[in-house]
């Protein structure tokens, strides 16, 4: 009984830490939902346009991004980028990039190559019928897309990409390595001084755990909604 | 009203279409018959560019639609087509199925359009179901509805690609009865399919083909009661 009021009084001192870290956590997976789903979209779109051009670069991008480490990506744009800038720009002149920014360009960027894939897949998915009646209507590609297909395919991806945005929430966690203090870095901090990591990591998972959650009673509430069947 | 000359289509190294000639003037009603995988739906879908030529002319109302300068968006406001599997769009009632392409397309305004698709409700029987959804009515309440769709543009030529071959039997009626009142009303038809009583009663010429040619044409008396290339005869033995 006692380390557990040992335990509960170490997450008590550190819960307004946690819930700051918490906060930042949910910012970032905001940011990288909203410009990852832009991203997303043109590149998914790209990766079926009847341009040969457009449609490989779209498959280079999804190809390299999905084929290397988000820990990587995040640090080839936090060190390598600006040291790259760097040394190109004149002597005495150093380019730094805020983490946090690298951190949502990172995520933008990496979740956009899964998103794309996510949005491919809903509009193939939808009958190659549609698209025939709407252009025997007179309408053009892209108004085909965008009132009969899109709509159509939106609904489709709905549970694939809240999917996509929970796994984007946890990734998060490795921005700790380039000090972003989110969620898991905030406890870091706490640790490394009280030397307590057992009750403040599990109360970290318990927070990442009532996020992902949310989303998911989001998602389903969502769907629901959109009468995605 | 619409002229094709030596219409090759391949898809790959099969070749599909082997070199259609085909003149369809203004208000005939032309019934394509023949064995499946003989091109028909293919010739069919080549009249509105669905599918490209491999090779050969195909002109609409007088534009040539086998000019890759053509504005083909064009062409399709004044050719409708109706499908097998109808293809309305399901996430739009059937008021709005109709009224889309008219806003969008023609720039219509939303009213006018909806006046307009209400009209083509009621001449297809369906004016009580204008605010379903697609999903909600019967094969043949679907195809009714896509005909009407069609319509709207006002076009001046309609294509039917098997538009009874997905319907139960008991719905193939009330299609086949909005078709002929269209044919009635002097619309330019051509029509893909295996109802051999449509094609007596309404076409003004029937088409056979087999392996991506014309085998035989002429007057549905003439095609059915007295058919002269054997393959003809093989074919309309087979299923008369």
């Amino acid at each position: 009984m006692e380390i557990l009021n040992l335990y509960l009084t170490h997450l008590m001192k550190a819960a307004p830490a946690l819930l700051r870290g918490a906060l930042i956590t949910i910012e970032i997976t905001a940011m990288s939902v909203f410009f990852g789903t832009l991203i997303g979209l043109v590149v998914g779109l790209g990766r079926l346009s009847p341009s040969k051009l457009l449609s490989r670069l779209a498959a280079v991008y999804v190809d390299v991004i999905r084929g290397t480490p988000l820990l990587v990506q995040v640090f080839i744009i936090y060190f390598g980028i600006p040291a790259l800038l760097t040394q190109l720009s004149e002597p005495g002149h150093t380019v730094r990039i805020a983490p946090f920014m690298a951190a949502i360009i990172a995520c933008s960027i990496n979740s956009g190559a899964y998103v794309a894939e996510i949005f491919r897949a809903g509009i193939q998915s939808v009958e190659k019928g549609q698209m025939e009646a709407a252009r025997s209507l007179g309408m053009t590609r892209g108004q085909a897309m965008r009132y009969i297909i899109l709509p159509q395919a939106f609904r489709r991806v709905v549970p694939p990409l809240g999917n996509e945005f929970i796994a984007l929430m946890k990734d998060t966690s490795i921005l700790s390595a380039i000090g972003v203090e989110e969620l898991v870095r905030k406890g870091q901090l706490y640790v490394s001084v009280t030397y307590q990591p057992f009750p403040i990591y599990v109360g970290i998972a318990l927070v990442y755990l009532v996020l992902t959650v949310t989303i998911s009673r989001w998602v389903a509430y969502t769907e629901r909604r959109l009468g995605v069947k | 009203m619409i002229s094709v000359q030596g219409l090759h289509k391949y898809f790959g190294s099969l070749k599909v279409l082997n070199g259609i000639d085909c003149e369809i003037k203004a208000q005939e009603v032309v019934v394509v018959i023949g064995p499946s995988g003989s091109g028909k739906s293919t010739f069919l879908r080549c009249l509105n560019q669905l599918e490209e030529a491999t090779a050969g002319r195909v002109v609409v109302d007088g534009v040539e639609i086998t000019d890759p300068q053509c504005d083909i968006n064009k062409v399709r406001q004044r050719v409708g087509m109706v499908f097998q599997r109808f293809n309305l769009f399901p996430h739009m009632n059937v008021l709005k199925n109709i009224a889309l392409a008219p806003v969008k397309v023609k720039g219509l305004p939303q009213e006018e359009a909806e006046q307009i698709a209400r009209e083509l409700l009621a001449k297809v029987g369906l004016l009580d179901n204008a605010e379903a959804l697609p999903d909600e009515l019967s094969g043949g309440q679907q195809q009714r509805v896509a005909i009407a769709r069609a319509l709207a543009m006002q076009p001046k030529i309609m294509l039917f690609d098997e538009p009874t071959s997905a319907l139960d039997p008991e719905m193939v009626g009330e299609v086949l009865a909005v078709m002929k009142s269209l044919a009635r009303e002097g619309m330019t038809m051509v029509v893909v399919t295996h109802e051999m009583g449509f094609a007596r009663e309404v076409a003004d010429r029937v088409i056979f083909m087999d392996e991506g040619l014309i085998v035989e044409e002429g007057a549905p008396e003439a095609i059915f009661k007295n058919p002269q290339h054997p393959r003809t005869q093989a074919f309309l033995s087979k299923i008369l």
